[in-house]
Protein backbone atom coordinates (compact mmCIF):
# COMPACT_ATOMS: atom_id res chain seq x y z
CA UNK A 1 0.00 0.00 0.00
CA UNK A 2 2.73 2.20 1.11
CA UNK A 3 4.65 2.11 -2.52
CA UNK A 4 1.96 2.73 -4.16
CA UNK A 5 0.72 5.75 -2.12
CA UNK A 6 4.24 6.73 -2.25
CA UNK A 7 4.25 6.76 -6.15
CA UNK A 8 0.86 7.96 -6.74
CA UNK A 9 2.08 11.36 -4.67
CA UNK A 10 5.08 11.54 -6.57
CA UNK A 11 2.96 11.45 -10.13
CA UNK A 12 0.47 14.22 -8.34
CA UNK A 13 3.15 16.40 -7.14
CA UNK A 14 5.53 16.21 -10.38
CA UNK A 15 2.72 17.02 -12.65
CA UNK A 16 1.74 19.71 -9.76
CA UNK A 17 5.51 21.27 -10.51
CA UNK A 18 5.47 20.92 -14.23
CA UNK A 19 2.08 22.27 -14.44
CA UNK A 20 2.68 25.53 -12.14
CA UNK A 21 6.47 26.33 -13.16
CA UNK A 22 6.54 25.45 -16.50
CA UNK A 23 2.62 25.82 -18.23
CA UNK A 24 4.47 26.56 -21.35
CA UNK A 25 5.57 22.52 -22.14
CA UNK A 26 1.13 22.28 -21.77
CA UNK A 27 0.50 24.68 -24.42
CA UNK A 28 0.40 22.18 -27.53
CA UNK A 29 -2.02 20.47 -25.68
CA UNK A 30 -4.24 23.10 -24.28
CA UNK A 31 -4.58 24.27 -27.41
CA UNK A 32 -6.72 21.88 -28.55
CA UNK A 33 -9.40 23.07 -26.27
CA UNK A 34 -9.23 26.57 -27.48
CA UNK A 35 -9.96 28.55 -30.68
CA UNK A 36 -7.31 29.35 -33.10
CA UNK A 37 -5.49 32.70 -31.95
CA UNK A 38 -6.72 32.69 -28.16
CA UNK A 39 -3.94 33.17 -25.53
CA UNK A 40 -3.48 29.60 -24.10
CA UNK A 41 -1.35 30.22 -20.88
CA UNK A 42 -2.74 32.51 -18.29
CA UNK A 43 -0.01 34.68 -17.45
CA UNK A 44 -1.41 37.69 -15.74
CA UNK A 45 0.47 36.08 -12.46
CA UNK A 46 2.66 33.05 -12.17
CA UNK A 47 0.71 30.35 -11.79
CA UNK A 48 2.99 28.82 -8.75
CA UNK A 49 2.31 31.85 -7.03
CA UNK A 50 -1.24 31.52 -7.40
CA UNK A 51 -0.77 28.04 -6.09
CA UNK A 52 1.42 28.89 -2.92
CA UNK A 53 -1.24 31.89 -1.99
CA UNK A 54 -4.06 29.38 -2.84
CA UNK A 55 -2.31 27.06 -0.03
CA UNK A 56 -1.38 29.40 1.87
CA UNK A 57 -5.00 30.39 2.75
CA UNK A 58 -6.22 26.96 2.32
CA UNK A 59 -3.43 26.28 5.41
CA UNK A 60 -4.47 29.26 7.30
CA UNK A 61 -8.00 28.36 7.35
CA UNK A 62 -7.37 24.37 7.95
CA UNK A 63 -5.24 25.44 11.48
CA UNK A 64 -7.71 27.41 12.67
CA UNK A 65 -10.87 24.90 11.75
CA UNK A 66 -8.68 21.67 13.00
CA UNK A 67 -7.92 23.72 16.16
CA UNK A 68 -11.60 25.11 16.97
CA UNK A 69 -12.65 21.72 15.77
CA UNK A 70 -10.60 19.71 18.10
CA UNK A 71 -11.46 21.96 20.83
CA UNK A 72 -14.40 22.00 20.61
CA UNK A 73 -14.54 18.47 20.23
CA UNK A 74 -12.46 18.31 23.21
CA UNK A 75 -14.87 20.27 25.04
CA UNK A 76 -18.18 18.20 24.79
CA UNK A 77 -16.94 14.82 25.87
CA UNK A 78 -15.39 15.85 28.68
CA UNK A 79 -18.42 15.49 31.74
CA UNK A 80 -18.56 19.35 32.08
CA UNK A 81 -18.83 19.58 28.67
CA UNK A 82 -21.87 17.14 27.62
CA UNK A 83 -24.59 19.92 27.67
CA UNK A 84 -22.81 22.46 25.01
CA UNK A 85 -22.91 19.35 22.66
CA UNK A 86 -25.98 20.44 20.64
CA UNK A 87 -24.80 23.67 20.46
CA UNK A 88 -21.42 23.37 19.16
CA UNK A 89 -23.19 20.63 16.31
CA UNK A 90 -25.24 23.52 15.65
CA UNK A 91 -22.67 25.59 14.95
CA UNK A 92 -20.28 23.47 13.36
CA UNK A 93 -23.81 22.29 11.12
CA UNK A 94 -24.07 25.66 10.48
CA UNK A 95 -20.83 26.67 9.16
CA UNK A 96 -21.09 23.52 6.71
CA UNK A 97 -24.68 24.04 5.57
CA UNK A 98 -24.49 27.28 5.09
CA UNK A 99 -22.82 27.98 1.29
CA UNK A 100 -19.81 29.73 1.24
CA UNK A 101 -20.46 32.03 -1.19
CA UNK A 102 -23.13 33.09 1.26
CA UNK A 103 -20.34 33.67 3.98
CA UNK A 104 -18.83 35.65 1.55
CA UNK A 105 -21.93 37.97 0.32
CA UNK A 106 -21.89 38.64 4.25
CA UNK A 107 -18.60 38.95 5.52
CA UNK A 108 -17.15 41.07 2.14
CA UNK A 109 -19.44 44.12 3.55
CA UNK A 110 -18.05 43.49 7.37
CA UNK A 111 -13.82 42.92 6.26
CA UNK A 112 -13.45 43.69 2.73
CA UNK A 113 -12.70 42.10 -0.29
CA UNK A 114 -9.31 39.76 -0.65
CA UNK A 115 -7.83 37.46 1.66
CA UNK A 116 -10.13 38.16 4.66
CA UNK A 117 -13.79 36.53 3.70
CA UNK A 118 -12.25 33.63 1.93
CA UNK A 119 -10.48 33.02 4.78
CA UNK A 120 -13.90 32.85 7.00
CA UNK A 121 -15.81 31.15 4.33
CA UNK A 122 -12.95 28.36 4.72
CA UNK A 123 -12.90 28.14 8.38
CA UNK A 124 -16.91 27.82 8.63
CA UNK A 125 -17.19 25.39 5.76
CA UNK A 126 -13.54 23.16 7.29
CA UNK A 127 -15.32 23.03 10.85
CA UNK A 128 -17.57 19.99 10.74
CA UNK A 129 -15.72 17.12 9.59
CA UNK A 130 -12.70 17.86 12.25
CA UNK A 131 -15.15 18.72 14.98
CA UNK A 132 -17.57 15.49 14.20
CA UNK A 133 -14.35 13.18 13.90
CA UNK A 134 -12.86 14.47 16.87
CA UNK A 135 -16.15 13.64 18.70
CA UNK A 136 -16.56 10.35 17.16
CA UNK A 137 -12.58 9.85 17.50
CA UNK A 138 -12.91 10.33 21.47
CA UNK A 139 -16.53 8.32 22.01
CA UNK A 140 -14.84 5.81 20.71
CA UNK A 141 -12.11 5.03 23.30
CA UNK A 142 -13.97 1.75 24.95
CA UNK A 143 -14.83 2.38 28.24
CA UNK A 144 -13.36 -0.28 30.20
CA UNK A 145 -9.96 1.49 28.67
CA UNK A 146 -10.90 5.05 30.14
CA UNK A 147 -11.96 3.03 33.72
CA UNK A 148 -8.61 1.29 33.59
CA UNK A 149 -7.11 4.62 32.86
CA UNK A 150 -9.14 6.38 35.87
CA UNK A 151 -8.71 3.74 38.01
CA UNK A 152 -4.56 3.42 37.26
CA UNK A 153 -4.02 7.04 38.61
CA UNK A 154 -3.64 9.44 35.51
CA UNK A 155 -4.75 12.56 35.85
CA UNK A 156 -7.93 13.87 33.59
CA UNK A 157 -5.08 16.01 31.35
CA UNK A 158 -2.83 12.47 31.11
CA UNK A 159 -5.79 10.22 29.99
CA UNK A 160 -6.46 12.71 27.43
CA UNK A 161 -3.17 13.51 26.56
CA UNK A 162 -1.58 10.10 26.42
CA UNK A 163 -5.08 7.65 25.91
CA UNK A 164 -7.93 9.40 24.08
CA UNK A 165 -5.73 11.61 21.63
CA UNK A 166 -3.49 9.27 20.45
CA UNK A 167 -6.68 6.33 20.00
CA UNK A 168 -8.56 8.96 18.80
CA UNK A 169 -5.69 10.40 16.43
CA UNK A 170 -6.35 8.27 13.33
CA UNK A 171 -10.09 9.70 13.09
CA UNK A 172 -9.67 13.02 13.84
CA UNK A 173 -6.80 12.97 10.93
CA UNK A 174 -9.14 12.05 8.70
CA UNK A 175 -11.65 14.74 9.53
CA UNK A 176 -8.88 17.14 9.03
CA UNK A 177 -8.05 15.68 5.62
CA UNK A 178 -11.56 15.92 4.85
CA UNK A 179 -11.93 18.67 5.47
CA UNK A 180 -8.73 20.12 4.04
CA UNK A 181 -9.38 18.59 0.66
CA UNK A 182 -12.42 19.77 0.64
CA UNK A 183 -11.35 23.52 1.04
CA UNK A 184 -8.74 22.91 -1.37
CA UNK A 185 -11.78 23.11 -3.77
CA UNK A 186 -13.79 25.43 -2.12
CA UNK A 187 -10.88 27.96 -1.97
CA UNK A 188 -11.68 28.53 -5.61
CA UNK A 189 -14.81 30.75 -5.14
CA UNK A 190 -12.67 33.26 -3.18
CA UNK A 191 -11.46 34.47 -6.46
CA UNK A 192 -15.09 36.17 -6.89
CA UNK A 193 -14.10 38.56 -3.90
CA UNK A 194 -10.31 38.88 -4.85
CA UNK A 195 -8.62 36.65 -2.71
CA UNK A 196 -5.24 35.39 -4.85
CA UNK A 197 -5.66 31.94 -5.62
CA UNK A 198 -5.95 29.37 -8.22
CA UNK A 199 -9.86 30.46 -8.47
CA UNK A 200 -8.77 33.37 -10.32
CA UNK A 201 -7.37 31.18 -13.64
CA UNK A 202 -10.67 29.12 -13.63
CA UNK A 203 -12.81 32.69 -13.03
CA UNK A 204 -11.07 34.54 -16.01
CA UNK A 205 -11.31 31.51 -18.55
CA UNK A 206 -14.64 31.59 -17.39
CA UNK A 207 -15.44 35.11 -17.81
CA UNK A 208 -13.40 35.15 -21.48
CA UNK A 209 -14.59 31.77 -22.78
CA UNK A 210 -11.32 30.52 -22.32
CA UNK A 211 -11.67 26.53 -21.97
CA UNK A 212 -7.62 25.90 -21.88
CA UNK A 213 -7.76 28.46 -18.59
CA UNK A 214 -10.42 26.46 -16.92
CA UNK A 215 -8.50 23.42 -17.72
CA UNK A 216 -5.30 24.67 -16.35
CA UNK A 217 -7.07 25.72 -12.81
CA UNK A 218 -8.98 23.17 -12.38
CA UNK A 219 -6.17 20.71 -13.24
CA UNK A 220 -3.91 22.65 -10.94
CA UNK A 221 -6.28 22.15 -8.03
CA UNK A 222 -7.21 18.88 -8.71
CA UNK A 223 -3.38 17.97 -8.37
CA UNK A 224 -3.11 19.92 -5.16
CA UNK A 225 -5.91 17.86 -3.52
CA UNK A 226 -5.04 14.91 -4.17
CA UNK A 227 -1.31 15.63 -3.19
CA UNK A 228 -2.13 16.34 -0.43
CA UNK A 229 -5.05 14.18 0.19
CA UNK A 230 -2.08 10.90 -0.22
CA UNK A 231 0.60 13.14 2.16
CA UNK A 232 -2.40 13.30 4.90
CA UNK A 233 -3.33 9.43 4.50
CA UNK A 234 0.49 8.70 4.77
CA UNK A 235 0.58 10.55 7.35
CA UNK A 236 -2.22 9.42 9.24
CA UNK A 237 -1.31 5.70 8.44
CA UNK A 238 2.53 6.06 9.92
CA UNK A 239 0.91 6.89 12.92
CA UNK A 240 -1.85 4.14 13.58
CA UNK A 241 0.72 2.05 15.04
CA UNK A 242 2.82 2.99 18.32
CA UNK A 243 3.28 6.51 19.27
CA UNK B 1 -4.87 -3.41 55.82
CA UNK B 2 -8.21 -1.69 54.82
CA UNK B 3 -11.02 -0.11 57.37
CA UNK B 4 -14.22 0.24 55.53
CA UNK B 5 -16.66 2.00 57.95
CA UNK B 6 -20.40 2.66 57.52
CA UNK B 7 -19.90 3.38 53.58
CA UNK B 8 -23.07 4.52 52.01
CA UNK B 9 -24.20 5.57 48.68
CA UNK B 10 -27.16 6.80 46.91
CA UNK B 11 -27.87 7.06 43.39
CA UNK B 12 -31.10 9.25 42.21
CA UNK B 13 -32.32 8.21 46.06
CA UNK B 14 -31.70 4.60 45.41
CA UNK B 15 -29.47 3.30 48.26
CA UNK B 16 -26.98 1.45 46.41
CA UNK B 17 -24.57 0.53 49.52
CA UNK B 18 -26.11 0.80 52.96
CA UNK B 19 -23.73 2.09 56.01
CA UNK B 20 -21.17 -0.79 54.86
CA UNK B 21 -18.21 -1.73 57.40
CA UNK B 22 -15.72 -4.32 57.06
CA UNK B 23 -12.14 -4.68 57.91
CA UNK B 24 -9.77 -6.44 55.53
CA UNK B 25 -6.24 -7.58 57.56
CA UNK B 26 -3.20 -7.24 55.78
CA UNK B 27 -2.54 -10.40 53.15
CA UNK B 28 -6.36 -11.80 53.07
CA UNK B 29 -8.52 -11.61 50.17
CA UNK B 30 -11.79 -10.66 50.88
CA UNK B 31 -14.64 -11.98 48.38
CA UNK B 32 -17.29 -9.82 48.13
CA UNK B 33 -20.32 -11.90 45.97
CA UNK B 34 -23.72 -10.99 45.46
CA UNK B 35 -26.51 -10.61 42.77
CA UNK B 36 -26.10 -7.61 40.08
CA UNK B 37 -26.82 -4.56 41.97
CA UNK B 38 -26.77 -5.55 45.03
CA UNK B 39 -23.89 -2.92 45.74
CA UNK B 40 -21.09 -5.00 45.36
CA UNK B 41 -18.69 -3.00 42.99
CA UNK B 42 -19.71 0.40 43.90
CA UNK B 43 -18.52 -0.76 47.50
CA UNK B 44 -14.98 -1.61 45.42
CA UNK B 45 -15.54 1.85 43.19
CA UNK B 46 -15.60 3.77 46.67
CA UNK B 47 -12.27 2.24 47.92
CA UNK B 48 -10.46 3.75 45.28
CA UNK B 49 -12.73 6.62 44.75
CA UNK B 50 -14.03 6.46 41.09
CA UNK B 51 -17.51 6.78 43.15
CA UNK B 52 -17.39 9.17 45.81
CA UNK B 53 -19.22 7.77 49.04
CA UNK B 54 -21.91 9.99 50.19
CA UNK B 55 -21.47 9.07 54.13
CA UNK B 56 -18.34 6.81 55.96
CA UNK B 57 -14.85 6.34 55.72
CA UNK B 58 -12.58 4.18 53.96
CA UNK B 59 -9.08 4.01 56.18
CA UNK B 60 -5.98 2.29 53.91
CA UNK B 61 -3.47 1.29 56.74
CA UNK B 62 -4.54 3.96 58.64
CA UNK B 63 -5.14 6.91 56.30
CA UNK B 64 -8.44 7.93 55.51
CA UNK B 65 -8.67 7.48 51.76
CA UNK B 66 -10.81 10.79 50.87
CA UNK B 67 -8.32 12.84 52.53
CA UNK B 68 -5.47 12.35 49.85
CA UNK B 69 -5.26 13.31 46.73
CA UNK B 70 -7.34 11.27 44.41
CA UNK B 71 -4.49 10.67 41.76
CA UNK B 72 -2.14 9.71 44.51
CA UNK B 73 -4.52 7.42 46.10
CA UNK B 74 -5.32 5.17 42.67
CA UNK B 75 -1.34 5.51 42.07
CA UNK B 76 -0.89 3.02 45.30
CA UNK B 77 -4.19 0.43 44.66
CA UNK B 78 -4.15 -1.99 41.85
CA UNK B 79 -7.07 -2.17 40.02
CA UNK B 80 -8.36 -4.80 37.61
CA UNK B 81 -11.70 -4.90 36.09
CA UNK B 82 -13.45 -7.60 33.93
CA UNK B 83 -12.94 -5.78 30.58
CA UNK B 84 -9.34 -5.36 31.30
CA UNK B 85 -8.83 -2.04 29.92
CA UNK B 86 -5.66 -2.45 28.70
CA UNK B 87 -4.20 0.45 26.38
CA UNK B 88 -4.38 -0.61 22.64
CA UNK B 89 -1.55 2.50 21.39
CA UNK B 90 0.65 0.42 23.98
CA UNK B 91 2.57 -2.80 23.77
CA UNK B 92 2.18 -5.19 26.56
CA UNK B 93 5.61 -4.10 28.18
CA UNK B 94 4.09 -0.54 27.93
CA UNK B 95 0.64 -1.22 29.83
CA UNK B 96 2.29 -3.10 32.55
CA UNK B 97 4.49 -0.38 33.16
CA UNK B 98 2.03 2.16 32.99
CA UNK B 99 2.08 2.82 36.97
CA UNK B 100 5.68 2.88 37.44
CA UNK B 101 5.98 5.18 34.29
CA UNK B 102 3.09 7.88 36.42
CA UNK B 103 5.19 7.49 39.46
CA UNK B 104 8.37 8.21 37.76
CA UNK B 105 10.86 5.01 38.38
CA UNK B 106 13.81 5.12 36.64
CA UNK B 107 13.52 3.21 32.95
CA UNK B 108 16.32 0.56 34.36
CA UNK B 109 13.79 -0.39 37.17
CA UNK B 110 10.50 -0.12 34.90
CA UNK B 111 12.07 -2.87 32.57
CA UNK B 112 13.34 -5.01 35.49
CA UNK B 113 9.87 -4.72 37.17
CA UNK B 114 7.88 -5.63 33.55
CA UNK B 115 10.35 -8.41 33.02
CA UNK B 116 9.62 -10.27 36.48
CA UNK B 117 5.57 -9.65 36.21
CA UNK B 118 6.02 -11.09 32.90
CA UNK B 119 7.82 -13.78 33.45
CA UNK B 120 5.70 -14.26 36.71
CA UNK B 121 2.30 -14.60 34.59
CA UNK B 122 3.82 -17.60 32.03
CA UNK B 123 4.19 -14.64 29.68
CA UNK B 124 8.08 -14.76 28.05
CA UNK B 125 9.22 -12.01 27.75
CA UNK B 126 11.25 -11.79 24.61
CA UNK B 127 7.75 -12.78 22.82
CA UNK B 128 5.43 -10.86 24.71
CA UNK B 129 6.75 -7.74 25.91
CA UNK B 130 6.22 -6.17 22.28
CA UNK B 131 3.10 -7.47 20.86
CA UNK B 132 0.39 -5.34 21.25
CA UNK B 133 -2.62 -6.37 23.38
CA UNK B 134 -4.99 -7.05 20.04
CA UNK B 135 -2.17 -9.83 19.46
CA UNK B 136 -3.36 -11.62 23.00
CA UNK B 137 -5.62 -13.95 23.22
CA UNK B 138 -8.46 -13.48 25.96
CA UNK B 139 -6.62 -15.26 28.67
CA UNK B 140 -3.50 -13.90 28.04
CA UNK B 141 -4.77 -10.30 27.73
CA UNK B 142 -6.16 -10.52 31.15
CA UNK B 143 -2.99 -11.80 32.18
CA UNK B 144 -1.53 -8.65 31.72
CA UNK B 145 -4.21 -6.85 33.03
CA UNK B 146 -3.34 -8.54 36.42
CA UNK B 147 0.65 -8.13 35.98
CA UNK B 148 -0.36 -3.77 35.18
CA UNK B 149 -2.61 -3.29 38.63
CA UNK B 150 0.76 -5.41 40.50
CA UNK B 151 3.25 -3.54 38.57
CA UNK B 152 4.16 -1.19 41.60
CA UNK B 153 4.16 -3.59 44.28
CA UNK B 154 0.87 -1.84 45.37
CA UNK B 155 -0.05 -3.18 49.03
CA UNK B 156 -3.82 -3.55 48.21
CA UNK B 157 -5.49 -5.16 44.96
CA UNK B 158 -9.17 -4.41 43.64
CA UNK B 159 -10.25 -6.66 41.34
CA UNK B 160 -13.87 -6.54 39.87
CA UNK B 161 -14.88 -9.64 38.08
CA UNK B 162 -10.98 -9.98 37.06
CA UNK B 163 -11.93 -13.22 35.18
CA UNK B 164 -15.71 -12.81 34.54
CA UNK B 165 -15.11 -12.68 30.47
CA UNK B 166 -13.15 -15.74 30.08
CA UNK B 167 -13.93 -19.26 28.97
CA UNK B 168 -14.62 -21.55 32.14
CA UNK B 169 -10.97 -23.27 30.99
CA UNK B 170 -8.89 -20.41 30.97
CA UNK B 171 -10.67 -18.86 33.59
CA UNK B 172 -9.62 -21.74 36.28
CA UNK B 173 -6.12 -21.60 35.02
CA UNK B 174 -5.98 -17.63 35.39
CA UNK B 175 -7.51 -18.63 38.73
CA UNK B 176 -5.16 -21.31 40.52
CA UNK B 177 -2.37 -18.72 38.70
CA UNK B 178 -3.31 -16.36 40.65
CA UNK B 179 -4.29 -18.50 44.19
CA UNK B 180 -0.25 -19.42 43.48
CA UNK B 181 1.29 -15.70 43.01
CA UNK B 182 -1.29 -14.46 46.07
CA UNK B 183 0.49 -17.33 48.21
CA UNK B 184 3.37 -16.07 47.64
CA UNK B 185 2.75 -12.08 47.43
CA UNK B 186 0.21 -11.86 50.24
CA UNK B 187 -1.62 -9.00 49.04
CA UNK B 188 -4.23 -7.33 50.35
CA UNK B 189 -7.11 -8.16 48.10
CA UNK B 190 -10.75 -7.06 47.80
CA UNK B 191 -12.23 -9.52 45.22
CA UNK B 192 -15.62 -8.55 43.66
CA UNK B 193 -17.55 -11.51 41.66
CA UNK B 194 -20.77 -13.32 41.25
CA UNK B 195 -19.33 -16.46 40.95
CA UNK B 196 -19.50 -18.17 44.07
CA UNK B 197 -17.00 -21.24 42.90
CA UNK B 198 -14.41 -18.12 41.94
CA UNK B 199 -14.83 -16.59 45.69
CA UNK B 200 -14.34 -20.04 47.12
CA UNK B 201 -11.52 -20.41 45.25
CA UNK B 202 -9.77 -17.65 46.19
CA UNK B 203 -10.94 -16.06 49.29
CA UNK B 204 -10.14 -16.29 52.38
CA UNK B 205 -13.11 -14.44 53.80
CA UNK B 206 -16.28 -13.85 51.73
CA UNK B 207 -19.13 -11.31 52.41
CA UNK B 208 -22.46 -12.21 50.77
CA UNK B 209 -24.03 -8.75 49.93
CA UNK B 210 -27.58 -8.09 49.22
CA UNK B 211 -29.19 -4.93 49.02
CA UNK B 212 -26.01 -2.68 50.25
CA UNK B 213 -25.60 -4.37 52.91
CA UNK B 214 -23.34 -7.70 53.78
CA UNK B 215 -25.73 -10.53 54.91
CA UNK B 216 -22.91 -12.53 56.34
CA UNK B 217 -19.00 -13.00 56.40
CA UNK B 218 -17.22 -15.67 56.98
CA UNK B 219 -14.48 -17.80 55.48
CA UNK B 220 -15.63 -20.26 53.43
CA UNK B 221 -15.96 -22.88 54.81
CA UNK B 222 -17.72 -21.58 57.90
CA UNK B 223 -20.14 -20.19 55.14
CA UNK B 224 -21.26 -23.50 53.76
CA UNK B 225 -21.36 -24.86 57.27
CA UNK B 226 -23.38 -21.88 59.04
CA UNK B 227 -25.08 -20.21 56.03
CA UNK B 228 -27.42 -17.90 57.24
CA UNK B 229 -31.53 -18.22 56.54
CA UNK B 230 -32.87 -16.68 53.15
CA UNK B 231 -30.93 -14.89 50.80
CA UNK B 232 -27.23 -16.19 52.21
CA UNK B 233 -28.54 -19.62 52.05
CA UNK B 234 -29.81 -19.68 48.79
CA UNK B 235 -26.91 -17.82 47.07
CA UNK B 236 -24.20 -19.73 48.81
CA UNK B 237 -25.68 -22.98 46.93
CA UNK B 238 -26.23 -25.96 49.26
CA UNK B 239 -26.84 -28.57 47.11
CA UNK B 240 -23.41 -29.49 46.63
CA UNK B 241 -22.55 -28.12 49.71
CA UNK B 242 -20.45 -31.37 50.85
CA UNK B 243 -17.86 -31.43 47.98
CA UNK B 244 -17.45 -27.46 48.14
CA UNK B 245 -16.21 -28.35 51.15
CA UNK B 246 -13.90 -30.34 50.14
CA UNK B 247 -12.12 -28.78 47.40
CA UNK B 248 -11.46 -26.53 50.37
CA UNK B 249 -9.18 -28.72 51.70
CA UNK B 250 -5.73 -30.40 50.68
CA UNK B 251 -5.19 -34.23 51.15
CA UNK B 252 -2.58 -33.34 53.11
CA UNK B 253 -5.15 -32.54 55.71
CA UNK B 254 -6.66 -35.55 56.25
CA UNK B 255 -3.97 -38.10 55.48
CA UNK B 256 -2.62 -40.61 57.98
CA UNK B 257 0.75 -42.28 58.12
CA UNK B 258 0.77 -45.07 55.57
CA UNK B 259 0.54 -48.39 56.95
CA UNK B 260 3.68 -50.35 56.53
CA UNK B 261 4.20 -52.59 53.88
CA UNK B 262 0.76 -51.85 52.02
CA UNK B 263 2.34 -50.03 48.78
CA UNK B 264 5.03 -51.07 47.05
CA UNK B 265 6.83 -48.63 44.69
CA UNK B 266 9.28 -50.04 41.91
CA UNK B 267 10.24 -47.60 39.43
CA UNK B 268 7.59 -45.50 39.85
CA UNK B 269 4.77 -47.66 39.71
CA UNK B 270 2.94 -47.94 42.79
CA UNK B 271 1.04 -50.75 43.98
CA UNK B 272 -1.55 -51.71 46.60
CA UNK B 273 -0.71 -54.74 48.22
CA UNK B 274 -3.52 -54.71 50.43
CA UNK B 275 -5.88 -55.73 47.69
CA UNK B 276 -6.05 -59.09 45.57
CA UNK B 277 -3.94 -59.09 42.80
CA UNK B 278 -2.13 -56.20 43.72
CA UNK B 279 -3.62 -53.62 40.98
CA UNK B 280 -1.32 -50.30 39.79
CA UNK B 281 -2.78 -47.31 41.78
CA UNK B 282 -2.25 -43.71 40.80
CA UNK B 283 -1.11 -42.11 43.77
CA UNK B 284 -2.58 -38.71 45.42
CA UNK B 285 -0.35 -35.05 45.79
CA UNK B 286 -0.38 -33.84 49.45
CA UNK B 287 -2.10 -30.83 47.57
CA UNK B 288 -4.66 -32.29 45.53
CA UNK B 289 -8.22 -31.37 46.61
CA UNK B 290 -10.19 -34.02 49.22
CA UNK B 291 -13.15 -33.26 46.32
CA UNK B 292 -10.03 -34.54 43.98
CA UNK B 293 -9.40 -37.29 46.25
CA UNK B 294 -13.41 -38.01 46.32
CA UNK B 295 -13.93 -38.49 43.02
CA UNK B 296 -11.00 -40.80 42.67
CA UNK B 297 -12.28 -42.93 45.43
CA UNK B 298 -15.56 -43.03 43.83
CA UNK B 299 -13.92 -43.60 40.42
CA UNK B 300 -11.63 -46.40 41.53
CA UNK B 301 -14.13 -47.92 43.94
CA UNK B 302 -10.93 -47.40 46.54
CA UNK B 303 -10.99 -47.39 50.00
CA UNK B 304 -7.59 -45.97 50.84
CA UNK B 305 -5.13 -44.03 48.26
CA UNK B 306 -1.63 -43.83 48.85
CA UNK B 307 -0.40 -40.00 49.12
CA UNK B 308 3.07 -39.45 47.14
CA UNK B 309 5.05 -36.45 48.01
CA UNK B 310 8.63 -36.19 46.75
CA UNK B 311 8.75 -39.29 45.00
CA UNK B 312 7.53 -41.86 48.18
CA UNK B 313 4.41 -42.94 49.50
CA UNK B 314 4.42 -40.15 52.57
CA UNK B 315 1.24 -41.29 53.71
CA UNK B 316 -2.49 -42.68 52.88
CA UNK B 317 -5.55 -41.16 52.46
CA UNK B 318 -8.71 -43.54 53.71
CA UNK B 319 -12.40 -43.07 52.62
CA UNK B 320 -14.01 -42.40 55.66
CA UNK B 321 -11.63 -39.72 56.91
CA UNK B 322 -12.74 -37.82 53.27
CA UNK B 323 -16.40 -38.38 54.20
CA UNK B 324 -16.18 -37.56 57.53
CA UNK B 325 -14.33 -34.52 56.64
CA UNK B 326 -17.09 -33.01 53.95
CA UNK B 327 -19.63 -34.13 56.95
CA UNK B 328 -22.18 -31.76 59.17
CA UNK B 329 -20.49 -33.56 62.20
CA UNK B 330 -16.79 -32.69 62.16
Amino acid sequence: MIPRAGLGLALALAGFAALALQPGLFAPLLALVNDPGQAVIYDRQALIVLAGWHLVLVAAAGAVAASVGILLGILVTRARGAEFLTLARMISNLGQTFPPIAVLAITVPIVGFGFAPTFIALCAYGLLPVFENTVAGLRGVSAPTLEAARGMGMAPTTILARVELPLAAPVILTGIRLSTIINIGTATIGSTVGAVGLGEVIIAGLQSGNPAFILQGAVLVALMAIAIDLMLRMLGRGRARGD
Amino acid sequence: MIEIRNLTKRFDGATAVDGLSVEVPDGEVLALVGTSGCGKSTTLRMINRLIEPDAGQVLISGRDASAMPVEQLRLGIGYVIQGVGLFPHWTVAQNVGTVPRLMRWDRARIDARVTELLELFGLAPAEFATKFPSELSGGQQQRVGVARAMAAEPSVLLMDEPFGALDPVTRARLQSEFAAIQRRRRMTVILVTHDMDEAFRLADRIAVMDAGRILQIDTPERLLRGPRDGFVRQFVGLDDRALRILSLHPVSDAARPATPGRWSVDGGVVRDLGRDAAPEVTPLAPTDTLREAASRIIWDDADLLPVMGNGVIESELAAADVWRAGGRQR
